[in-house]
């Protein structure tokens, strides 16, 4: 940058000294080398200070931006003296508590959604290392369990799945598949699965609620 | 004879996993067969084809290649990456080494059974010796870039010929250098897919055979390194070959479901120059063929729809009847659903977990053939999901509904169901005694005071349930003579005095549970049983033979009844005697002590003792016919067979009380919509 803004001051003199030339057949002032050395002094100054202020702009920016991820860091993470409680009381308690606060207290929102399941994970973690027993729908692992030899595997099973089922295999849905002879047959049958059951099921569920309210 | 309501049962949703390995055994006839979710079955082809051995499988197993070694010793290899050796005596791993070389793809023994090879997923192909105990690493053979997806020895073990992507190689097994380098590929032009070499051949005449996802079969010259012959069989990949003893016949599977056979046949009648031709196609799969095997007489394949198929080929069928019926397996030899008679419930086992069904109730009545309305709806009441990565080897449930028990490979569970009105709770019965594992089968007593539990060596445990949740181990009963094989089957009688339990040696004992003794053995039978039944007045055993034979043994008299001499003296009815499936339950009425009940897979029937055998002239299938007659014409043409085939197919057939019957159904076509997809045939006109 130093260089551009010499650069720049360097072709601005110039540029400084063309503008008021009314004609083009008038020759070019004459200016003396002291006038022409403070005035380029002047210029250098200038855009020096310019590019500084363009610097120390950037630098704030940069430092808010900073701030900003460091504050919202710090809200993903429940409150200091909820961790400091949690972390003195018995695992049992503290998974109760984990649950009322996770309902309550967070305010906000998506973010603070998406932290409140992962403040739950975590607090899950830390009951698990703790050694208790607790009731959950997670598996804890070992990192270093899942180490080469699954990587090994997962590649293979990459591999078995491109060859036999991937783009150039012809793959086909077993519905078609099947349905095909019901086609064909002299006597046209539906297809195998005529009727998707995945259609519509929360209308079929609150049909089979209200039938069971007016019937009960 | 008899009206019954019958429960029509479709919601067991059994869809059992795709055939990925098999395995020829010529001298003992025995098939080895492995599935995806790393199930390995045995199968005895001269015991009519019967699933002997079943060893479950694990999440973290997967079978890639099977192969028989050292005398009748089984191994299996996957993508786990080590090499697993079967005890098929007690049904589990006994031992297992790693291959070191990632997972493992593929695994050949060679002709004397003393030497595994493994190709792995970086490319080694490793040499380990069968030692007595287990197997122990040799050396490695030269290694190259190129996962080896399948080995084959040369007859004469000099040589070993490996497939890869794009590469086929021979190496020299004595100095482990690859001898010759055959590109497969190059012979297809503009085509930007990379050619996997899915199967290979070694023949004992210096031709490799190859089968490849472009669907070619090709006969190389590995000498030369040149291609003799290439046949293209298919648009997908030809995924499995066999090759005959006399290596006179190939049989090859498809990604579209079909086999075909190349033989080798002389150009001219009569001319000594040979070619390979292909012969026959068949299409007896949906699915990938990922396995096949040609054995002395028939060809067999594996699907991944889950379907073992033996095909016989005629010109090697010394006699044309019923041994050269094409047979279909699909479903396991044994029973997966257990009944809890008083309370109505059905257990249904899956390979991880367990479900519990209450089946729904009817007030209407009606005639022959009509379908009645549901008042209240089959209920699931409990689904019981089995911690770990092993799966459940066997389950039951008591038969007034309070118990369920089931075990897998490592653990045994035993639970109490608590019914308050419309609502189930379920508790785990706590300290279980620690036994000898794995139970390979459970069975309550009648008034579900206690637990037969078949175990390992022939032995019986008999467990004490006590009230409100607790359990004793009362007695551990053990045969006569030593033996290294399991118990598969067990039956109890209805006044809880005697148990039966069979072994994998085929012999039953009895034992006497007043004074916890063994009673007697059944005099041996050349086959294996497949469903065994005490019945409640008589104390008479029901014994079904997996050769269709049924005997009737008395056991407070120890010896045949006189209606199963006579059964035996005027023989069985030859449709009877060639059905396709075994008989997995049977059960008795009660109300009519001379009715006997039983099913297969495609059938069921109520057998009357006290009506007369038919003999070889009378129709079996006669119930049609006899709803037709007047009642004094029925008199002359009734016979003891009572067979109906209106549900199939049957996984599980049950009397509930006298008047109720009920019926597990699985459509097939229900378990093929649930399988991986299928390769798409292009018909004309659609």
């Amino acid at each position: 940058r130093r260089r551009k803004a010499a650069a720049a001051g360097k072709r601005r003199p110039a540029a400084a000294l063309l503008s008021p030339a009314s004609s083009e057949d008038e020759a070019p002032e004459e200016v003396s080398f002291g006038v022409a050395r403070e005035a380029a002094e002047t210029e250098r100054k200038l855009v020096g200070e310019a590019a500084r202020r363009h610097r120390e702009l950037l630098k704030e920016k940069r430092r808010r931006r900073q701030e900003l991820f460091a504050e919202q860091k710090r809200r993903k993470l429940l409150p200091e003296t909820v961790l400091q409680e949690l972390d003195a009381m018995p695992p049992k308690r503290a998974e109760e508590q984990a649950a009322a606060v996770n309902t309550g207290e967070l305010c906000g929102g998506g973010a603070a959604k998406q932290s409140e399941g992962k403040a739950q994970r975590l607090m899950k973690k830390d009951v698990q290392r703790k050694g208790a027993r607790s009731k959950g729908n997670y598996v804890a692992v070992r990192l270093k369990d899942q180490s080469l030899a699954g990587l090994h595997q997962q590649l293979a099973r990459d591999f078995l799945s491109t060859h036999l089922y991937g783009p150039d295999t012809n793959r086909v849905q077993a519905n078609e598949f099947f349905s095909l002879e019901n086609k064909k047959n002299p006597v046209r049958k539906a297809a195998v699965q005529f009727v998707d059951k995945s259609w519509g099921q929360e209308k079929k569920l609150k049909a089979a609620r209200f039938k069971q309210r007016w019937l009960a | 004879m008899g009206e019954f309501e019958v429960h029509r049962v479709r919601f067991f949703g059994l869809v059992p996993a795709g055939v990925r390995c098999l395995a020829w055994q010529p001298r003992s006839a025995r098939l080895a067969l492995a599935r995806t979710d790393g199930t390995v079955e045995v199968y005895n082809f001269a015991a009519n084809y019967f699933q002997e051995k079943v060893i479950p499988g694990h999440d973290a197993r997967s079978v890639e290649a099977l192969c028989w070694a050292g005398g009748d010793r089984l191994f299996g290899a996957g993508l786990g990456g080590a090499i697993t050796e079967y005890d098929l005596a007690r049904l589990s791993t006994s031992c297992s080494v790693d291959g070191g070389g990632g997972p493992i793809w593929s695994m050949a023994a060679n002709g004397s059974g003393t030497r595994l090879v493994i190709g792995c997923e970086d490319g080694s192909i490793k040499l380990f010796q069968v030692v007595p105990g287990g197997i122990q690493f040799e050396r490695n053979l030269d290694r190259r870039k190129g996962r080896i997806l399948c080995l084959s020895w040369h007859p004469s073990d000099t040589h070993i010929a490996a497939g890869s992507v794009d590469i086929l190689r021979v190496l020299d097994v004595c100095s482990g250098q690859t001898v010759q380098r055959i590109m497969v590929n190059y012979h297809v032009q503009k085509v930007q897919r990379e050619c996997v070499v899915w199967s290979v051949i070694f023949l004992a005449s210096s031709t490799i055979v190859t089968s490849d996802s472009f669907g070619r079969v090709q006969f190389w010259d590995w000498q030369r390194g040149t291609l003799v012959e290439s046949h293209t069989v298919s648009t997908s990949s030809a995924l499995s070959l066999a090759v005959s003893e006399k290596e006179d016949s190939i049989v090859v599977g498809t990604s579209t479901g079909a086999t075909y056979q190349l033989q080798l046949l002389p150009v001219r009648v009569g001319s000594l120059e040979k070619r390979w031709v292909r012969t026959k196609p068949f299409q007896h799969h949906t699915h990938d063929v990922r396995a096949v095997v040609h054995s002395g007489t028939a060809l067999i394949s594996g699907g991944l729809d889950a379907q073992l198929v033996i095909r016989s080929l005629m010109e090697k069928v010394q006699k044309k009847g019923y041994e050269a019926a094409l047979r279909k397996f699909t479903f396991p030899h044994r029973r997966l659903v257990s009944c809890a008679r008083k309370a109505r419930l059905l257990l249904f086992q899956f390979t991880q977990h367990l479900e519990l069904w209450r089946l729904g109730s009817t007030d209407k009545t009606g005639k022959d053939g009509e379908v009645l309305p549901l008042r209240r709806m089959p209920e699931h009441l409990v689904q019981l999901k089995s911690k770990g990565p092993e799966h459940i080897y066997c389950s039951c449930v008591s038969p007034c509904g309070s118990w369920i028990a089931y075990s897998t490979t490592s653990r045994f569970h035993l639970y109490r169901l608590r019914y308050k009105g419309d609502n189930v709770s379920i508790a785990k019965v706590p300290k279980v005694p620690k036994l000898l594992l794995p139970a390979y089968q459970l069975q309550f007593a009648a008034d579900s005071s206690s637990l037969f539990i078949a175990s390992a060596q022939g032995s019986v445990h008999v467990l004490q349930l006590l009230e409100p949740e607790g359990c004793k181990h009362l007695h551990t009963l053990r045969p006569p003579s030593e033996t290294p094989e399991a118990v598969y089957l067990l039956a109890v009688s209805a006044d809880g005095h005697w148990v039966a339990a069979v072994g994998g040696d085929w012999a039953i004992h009895i034992y006497s549970l007043k004074s916890f003794k063994h009673h007697c053995t059944v005099p041996t039978y050349s086959c294996a049983v497949t469903a065994l039944a005490i019945h409640p007045v008589t104390n008479n055993l029901v014994i079904a033979y997996a050769d269709q034979q049924l005997f009737e043994f008395s056991i407070p008299e120890q010896q045949y009844t006189a209606w199963s001499r006579m059964v035996q003296n005027c023989g069985l009815h030859r449709l009877w005697l060639e059905r396709d499936t075994h008989i997995t339950h049977i059960t008795f009425n009660p109300k009519n002590p001379s009715h006997i009940l039983l099913h297969d897979v495609y059938m069921f029937c109520v057998l009357d003792k006290s009506l007369p055998l038919p003999d070889n002239s009378a129709l079996l299938l006669n119930q049609s016919t006899l709803k037709q007659l007047p009642e004094t014409a029925r008199q002359r043409q009734l016979h003891a067979f009572k067979i109906c085939k209106k549900f199939q197919p049957l996984l599980f057939a049950d009397l509930l009380d006298e008047n109720c019957l009920v019926m597990v159904e699985r459509p097939i076509m229900d378990i093929k919509t649930e399988l991986p997809l299928p390769v798409q045939q292009k018909k004309f006109g659609t």
